[in-house]
């Protein structure tokens, strides 16, 4: 029998039927759907072994300690530390992005150098050979920029920069740096803390202290818990801040004239004492004596009555507490800073329980290095308009560390044009940031989960206290490297030996001249010190404060972390915590009062072009009662020209306008700066 | 005519058995590739040997996931040198003891990351509702892996969750399971 042609067609239909009694057809198309879950494109959860790791965040300002969960030896997560007393178990949004940030888009993976204008990947041995050659023919015309006044790494470099002959060594402006510098203008000496916890009434001039400045974990699970105990948070500034929403009480100045009102707050207390026995109060009686309190309530718009009220409380509390800032948590007037140090000496809350509490500085281990007090007084921004003005002159090598320079600098052009006269750019980063960006060498310097580091009493602690984080990951996770090792290899390279072979030598080293064990301090034991640095102040030669600035209308800086820092820009977890009244479409939103917009002739929504000292930039008007009149509250952390999609070409540069003013001992002041508004 | 629907019915039912036997015979041998464990782990011994309990090495954490497979290190506690004359512990030892490596092991129940499975919800039932009766073998069973989804046979699919679901009066809603 032949299978003709008919025979063949119900042969596969029957064929056909019978299949549809069997899984081929249905458990076919159920694993293609079931397959397309797993295109090898689509991420995979990695399952594991979950353990928490203690470690520390120093992607803001400050650092405190984390801890960082990993499942399977991979770091998934960071969360706050409880037993890490910077954290309390506290988090800010950058350390919640800091385990994305090691994936992050915009990570320098190898070291790289500029080659006709464009980068080229080179390897470790070639980078740093390259960096020894340039750092011998540069010979002692190198210099240092770096944003960790905290870490050890910091010394290192600066140990490299000294045995080349240049005390060029700078950190970024700080409110740390302005604060010491504070005590030094009145005869202290040492690292200025705050007992937040042990203060019953805490007068916060122009501080944004659970927001941005200083310890701002701590000082928020300070003032949660003295809420219960009836302790009372009252913000002085120009602008309604985080913290300021959540005090029992703003008071809105004038922008910049916080230190005038804490001198006015020194007049009244003065007034009310007559027989102090502070030193060098009759020198300080002549001073204050300016400031009385009808001359200061026409200059910075505090009433009278609540200047009285804010002294009455000061010297009714048992445990009162004036701690300065700015919402910018940086560019803070040391003058204004000397006024609240002041008030506070003439209440007695100098080293006591609930004061400011004045710290050692921490110990130099790297012998060629300056010490952090020499190191944390030299003005960056002072250096880098000398370079630019060619008074000084360019180093030949800049060592950039840990900071973005080309960014987030007042007087950013004049910044940027220093940067552009050095002859060779390092820049020790590990992301692509504006200043890697411009830089002739990249070497890319790892994470904190990825290298040993270290933070010693950051600003604002209540007490020393050194934290050492031990690598998380076994090996990087691109070919980057820890620049205290770079340099110390560099180092080796040019024959200038720093004394120690690693990084982690010189940390071990720290530990010891702190009296802290190393091997407990690098599974996450905070070292605490309890000493105190015995002070003799004086109000003798308490300085002025800076006045308003005269212009119509100032520009104020608020810091957010959520927004990114003067190191690290938005990460893409932050991208969703900004909101309208902050960025809208490519443009940054600036806030003013109902007052200030009428007068400028611009309403809610308007494009404005806001022109400072330093240029200009482009922003939409946001009407907000929470600020004062004159006043244009701008969030910094937008307007990024590198790193990657997530923050680049979004909103604008506060820095573009923000200028430094000259303040007392050739410090400066730009968290607040004059601007002009006009329709865009 | 009678020939001519010979012609059809014939081939039509040769056609409809032969497709039969294909999609229920041969398909499943084509569709699943046959994998071993990396490792011949002998759960007999441990279980009746050693009178280990499951719970032993398949612990829950202090936050209530299930740590699933224990760790080359949990497993070292007790093997961190030879004990035995199994070829497999010499294996196990020397290749993943020694050198601090995980075990591949194949999970013959592996859930799509989508699929939430929380373990400590489901900790009244039996673990063989769900799992292989591997506590009385001494070789592990052969896993199969389906060429086109790459999940294993074993893998439960989402009607044999709701199912169960459903019988036990716990709520269906697509949160339960996909986060």
């Amino acid at each position: 029998m032949g299978l003709d042609r008919r025979s063949f067609v119900a042969l596969v239909a029957g064929g056909v039927v019978g299949s549809l009694a069997t899984p081929v057809v249905w458990k076919t198309l159920d694993d293609i759907s079931i397959w397309s879950q797993n295109w090898p494109w689509i991420p995979r959860l990695r399952y594991g072994e979950e353990s928490l790791v203690p470690s520390l965040c120093k992607l803001g300002e400050g650092a405190y300690g984390v801890q960082v969960k990993l499942v399977a030896g991979h770091p998934v997560a960071a969360y706050g530390n409880p037993e890490h007393p910077l954290s309390l178990g506290g988090i800010c949004p950058l350390g919640a992005a800091s385990v994305q940030l090691l994936y992050s888009p915009a990570r320098v993976k190898n070291p790289k150098k500029r080659v006709n204008g464009a980068f080229v990947d080179i390897s470790w041995d070639e980078a740093e050979a390259l960096l020894a050659e340039q750092l011998k023919a540069a010979g002692a015309e190198v210099a240092l920029v770096s944003g960790d006044d905290t870490g050890t790494a910091a010394e290192v470099l600066a140990g490299l920069v000294a045995a080349l002959g240049s005390q060029e060594s700078y950190f970024m402006p700080s409110e740390g740096a302005a604060a010491a510098a504070a005590v030094g203008l009145l005869g202290g000496d040492g690292l200025v803390g705050y007992d937040v916890e042990g203060a019953n009434f805490l007068l916060l001039l122009g501080a944004d202290a659970l927001g941005s400045s200083g310890t701002m974990l701590r000082n928020a699970k300070a003032v949660a818990a003295g809420r219960e105990q009836g302790v009372r948070v009252v913000a002085v500034g120009p602008v309604l801040t985080a913290t300021a929403a959540v005090a029992d009480a703003w008071v809105p100045c004038k922008p910049g004239t916080e230190g005038m009102v804490a001198m006015a707050l020194a007049s009244l207390i003065v007034e009310s004492r007559p027989d102090g026995k502070v030193p060098g109060l009759a020198d300080f009686r002549k001073q204050v004596a300016a400031f009385a309190p009808d001359k200061v309530a026409a200059a910075t718009g505090v009433p009278v009555e609540t200047l009285r009220s804010l002294a009455k409380e000061l010297l009714s509390a048992s445990k009162p507490l004036v701690v300065p800032g700015t919402a910018a948590g940086q560019g803070m007037a040391v003058s204004d800073a000397a006024a609240a140090l002041a008030v506070n000496v003439l209440l007695d809350r100098v080293n006591v329980p609930g004061g400011v509490m004045l710290l050692p500085w921490g110990p130099k281990v790297v012998a060629a290095a300056p010490d952090q007090k020499t190191m944390l007084a030299r003005d960056v921004l002072g250096y880098l308009a000398k370079v630019a003005a060619g008074t000084t002159s360019a180093p030949k090598v800049l060592l950039v560390h840990g900071a973005n320079p080309a960014y987030a600098l007042p007087d950013l052009k004049t910044a940027q044009a220093a940067l552009a006269k050095a002859g060779f750019v390092v820049a020790l980063s590990s992301f692509m940031d504006e200043t890697a960006a411009m830089a002739h060498l990249i070497l890319p310097d790892s994470l904190t989960y990825e290298r040993y580091d270290d933070a010693y009493t950051p600003y604002g602690s209540g007490q020393a206290n050194y934290t050492v984080a031990a690598p998380i990951l076994k090996q990087p996770l691109f070919a980057t490297k820890a620049a205290a090792d770079v340099a110390l290899s560099v180092a080796a390279r040019l024959g200038k030996e720093l004394g120690f072979a690693s990084f982690e030598e010189v940390l071990k080293a720290k530990a010891e001249a702190l009296g802290a064990d190393f091997e407990t301090a690098a599974t996450g034991s905070v070292w605490l010190g309890s000493e105190f640095v015995p002070q003799k102040l004086s109000l003798a030669k308490v300085p002025a404060p800076g006045a308003p600035h005269g212009s119509e209308t100032t520009v104020v800086a608020v810091a957010q972390p959520k927004i990114g820092s003067t190191k690290i820009a938005t990460p893409p977890f932050g991208t969703n915590g900004i909101s309208p009244r902050e960025l809208q479409g490519k443009d940054m939103v600036v806030a003013m009062n109902k007052t200030t917009a009428a007068k400028l002739g611009v309403r809610a929504g308007d494009a404005v072009t806001l022109s400072g000292a330093g240029g200009e930039c482009r922003a939409r008007v946001r009407v907000f009662e929470g600020v004062v009149d004159g006043a244009v509250m701008a969030p910094m952390g937008l307007g990024h020209t590198a790193w990657d999609a997530f923050s680049r070409g979004k909103g604008a540069n506060v820095f573009q306008i923000l200028s430094a003013q000259a303040d007392v001992g050739g410090a400066s002041r730009f968290a607040t700066s004059p601007v002009g508004v006009r329709k865009a | 005519m009678a020939n001519s629907k010979s012609s059809v019915v014939l081939p039509f039912l040769v056609g409809v058995v032969a497709s039969l036997v294909l999609g229920w015979w041969a398909f499943p041998k084509v569709l699943y590739s046959q994998k071993t464990q990396p490792i011949r782990f002998d759960h007999v011994v441990h279980v009746e040997g050693q009178a280990m309990t499951c719970d032993q090495c398949h612990v829950f954490r202090e936050n209530g996931s299930f740590a699933g497979l224990p760790t080359t290190a949990a497993c070292a506690d007790c093997h961190s040198d030879v004990q035995g004359e199994d070829p497999d512990e010499q294996k196990f030892v020397t290749e993943y003891v020694q050198k601090g490596k995980e075990v591949e092991w194949l999970v013959y129940q592996y859930q799509p990351d989508n699929v939430y499975f929380s373990h400590i919800a489901h900790k009244n039932l039996e673990c063989t509702s769900c799992h292989l009766d591997v506590a009385k073998m001494s070789t592990p069973p052969v896993y199969y892996q389906n060429r086109i989804s790459g999940y294993s046979k074993n893998t439960m699919k989402m009607w044999e969750c709701e199912r169960c679901h459903a019988q036990s009066g716990a709520s269906n809603a697509c949160f339960v399971c996909h986060k």
